[in-house]
């Protein structure tokens, strides 16, 4: 019987392949995000401006405000599954006291803008990449370019600036829902008054920590505007392609968030390990 | 007004053009025919700036489009109108907004400027009535001639038409070439049309150019491009199955 692996020459070949994708779309996206900002002050250098406010208005309230509930609730019912499990973990030594920074550490630096981060770029990455992708394929785009409007500063600049300044909202409301949802817990089953709880969260929380959870919101909206854009405006394929794309779109991006994430998180461990 | 010199391109693996060149004078209605996948929209495209030759040059008054920065390319464009096979209008605007978007975005006239030249553009097209309308609600006539207003309402001095009466019942097609024919007269508009639509071409054209295996096989008047000795477009102009256009594949289809 002949021997079914692949000899070592195609798995490198194989190897270089993906890799070389793998680069190409990071600088694609490296340099849709350069070229939007590019377009976008050349506009402001002449005066006018880059797009206009209900555009902006428009995006920002069906990415940021929109999106308060679900992320509201997601977060809540993490808070609360969050301070159940480690509350017991912790009763066993008498160190429950320690819930309530627990949770908000790990919401206001981590969860929050991660859980925010993934569930933005399936709810809104997954609409914008169908929207841009549609006019794509029915040359609207094209037409757009066609009459000497930078298509960039005109569809991808304002949906850019309505994530990057709405996550760090959306992951303040985490942050919240998730807080409020773990006092509820340790007053119910750990008998820690919501005074006393609320002074623990502002005992354990440190500046650095909120800095932290907003740059790195500010970073993922950036991130996720940047994939969705991209995968819209380089759909092939008609209807067809559209779908293919929304959802390479939703894996690329919630991939990109959690991949950044944890660079970040060994980045700064690095530099600051306490 | 416009040139290509000796434009090469080619997709993949397929020769869509090879070492094309043209000329096209001011106020001239050229019309460029040639089999659906051509290369007659290419031609435009390239000619727009959103396709970039594989090698060769192509000029637009003094720009030289395939050198053109970004910046100049878009300043270009403004002295261009394209109307797209599709029309090309922005879904979730209507028709007024549609209209009126390269005046919002590229000039600094007010609100009211911007609605009485919308007004008048609409009109010319006859499509005063529609302008709340979206897209959608629309035929595909009314669509080609909102996507014609739009594409003159900064004045271009050429006019770019891929297939303008294509899918067009033959009033209206008659309606849309009329339309060009009197802006090239009275607004002194220079046009290109791709199309493959006989009656279309020879209504508008003032000379034609026909584009046949990546080539321009022939270039002439109207009444001699009609009466031509060449096989392929004496075969293209008559519609016939005889010819050297479908050698080979004929005998495939038949086969079938």
């Amino acid at each position: 019987m002949p021997n079914a692996e692949p000899p070592p020459v195609v798995i490198a070949e194989g190897v270089g392949h993906v890799t070389r994708y793998f680069l190409r779309e990071v600088g694609s996206v490296f340099w849709l995000i350069v070229n939007t900002f590019e377009e976008a002050f050349e506009r402001i250098q002449h005066g006018r401006v880059p797009f206009r406010a209900a555009s902006f208005f428009r995006h920002a309230e069906r990415a940021g405000v929109d999106s308060v509930p679900l992320v509201g609730l997601v977060s809540f019912f993490l808070g609360l599954t969050m301070a159940l499990l480690t509350g017991y973990q912790l009763q066993r030594f008498g160190t429950e006291r320690l819930i309530p920074g627990l949770v908000a550490i790990a919401f206001t630096r981590e969860l929050g803008p991660l859980l925010t981060g993934i569930m933005v770029a399936a709810r809104i990455g997954a609409a914008f990449t169908a929207e841009l992708g549609t006019m794509q394929v029915s040359e609207e785009v094209e037409a757009i370019e066609a009459m000497g409007i930078g298509p960039l500063r005109f569809l991808v600049a304002p949906r850019m600036l309505a994530l990057i300044l709405l996550m760090p909202c959306l992951s303040t409301v985490s942050n919240i829902a998730a807080i409020f949802a773990s006092s509820l817990v340790c007053k119910a089953y750990f008998s820690i008054a919501f005074p006393y709880f609320f002074d623990l969260v502002k005992d354990s929380l440190l500046i650095r920590d909120i800095i932290t959870g907003i740059f790195k919101s500010l970073l993922f909206g950036l991130l996720i505007a940047a994939i969705a854009c991209y995968r819209g405006l380089t759909v092939k394929g008609g209807a067809a392609g559209v779908g293919t794309s929304t959802t390479s779109s939703v894996v690329t991006a919630i991939t990109a968030v959690i991949g950044f994430d944890t660079l970040y998180n060994v980045v700064y461990t690095t530099f600051y390990p306490t | 007004m416009v040139e290509l010199r000796d434009v090469h391109m080619r997709f993949e693996e397929k020769k869509v053009l090879d070492s094309v060149s043209l000329k096209v004078e001011p106020q001239e209605r050229l019309v460029i025919m040639g089999q659906s996948g051509s290369g007659k929209s290419t031609i435009l495209r390239l000619i727009l700036g959103t396709l970039r030759p594989d090698s060769g040059s192509i000029f637009f008054k003094q720009f030289e489009i395939t050198r053109l920065s970004r910046r100049k390319l878009q300043q270009a464009r403004r002295h261009i109108g394209m109307v797209y096979q599709y029309s090309a209008l922005l879904s979730s605007r209507n028709v007024r907004d549609n209209v009126a978007l390269p005046l919002e975005e590229l000039t600094d006239k007010s609100r009211a400027e911007i609605d009485k030249i919308v007004d008048e553009k609409l009109e010319l097209v006859g499509m005063g009535d529609t302008k709340d309308l979206l897209p959608e609600e629309l035929s595909g006539g009314m669509r080609k001639r909102v996507a014609l207003a739009r594409a003159l309402v900064l004045n271009p001095e050429l006019l770019l038409l891929d297939e303008p009466s294509a899918g067009l019942d033959p009033v209206i097609a008659s309606v849309i070439d009329e339309l060009i024919i009197s802006l090239s007269e009275k607004s002194k508009v220079t046009s290109i049309t791709a199309t493959h639509e006989m009656d279309s071409a020879f209504r508008i054209a003032t000379r034609m150019a026909m584009l046949y295996q990546g080539k321009i096989i022939e270039e002439a008047k109207p009444e001699k491009f009609k009466h031509s000795k060449n096989p392929v477009v004496a075969q293209f102009v008559s519609g016939s199955t005889e010819g050297p256009i479908l050698e080979g594949s004929l005998d495939a289809i038949t086969k079938k």
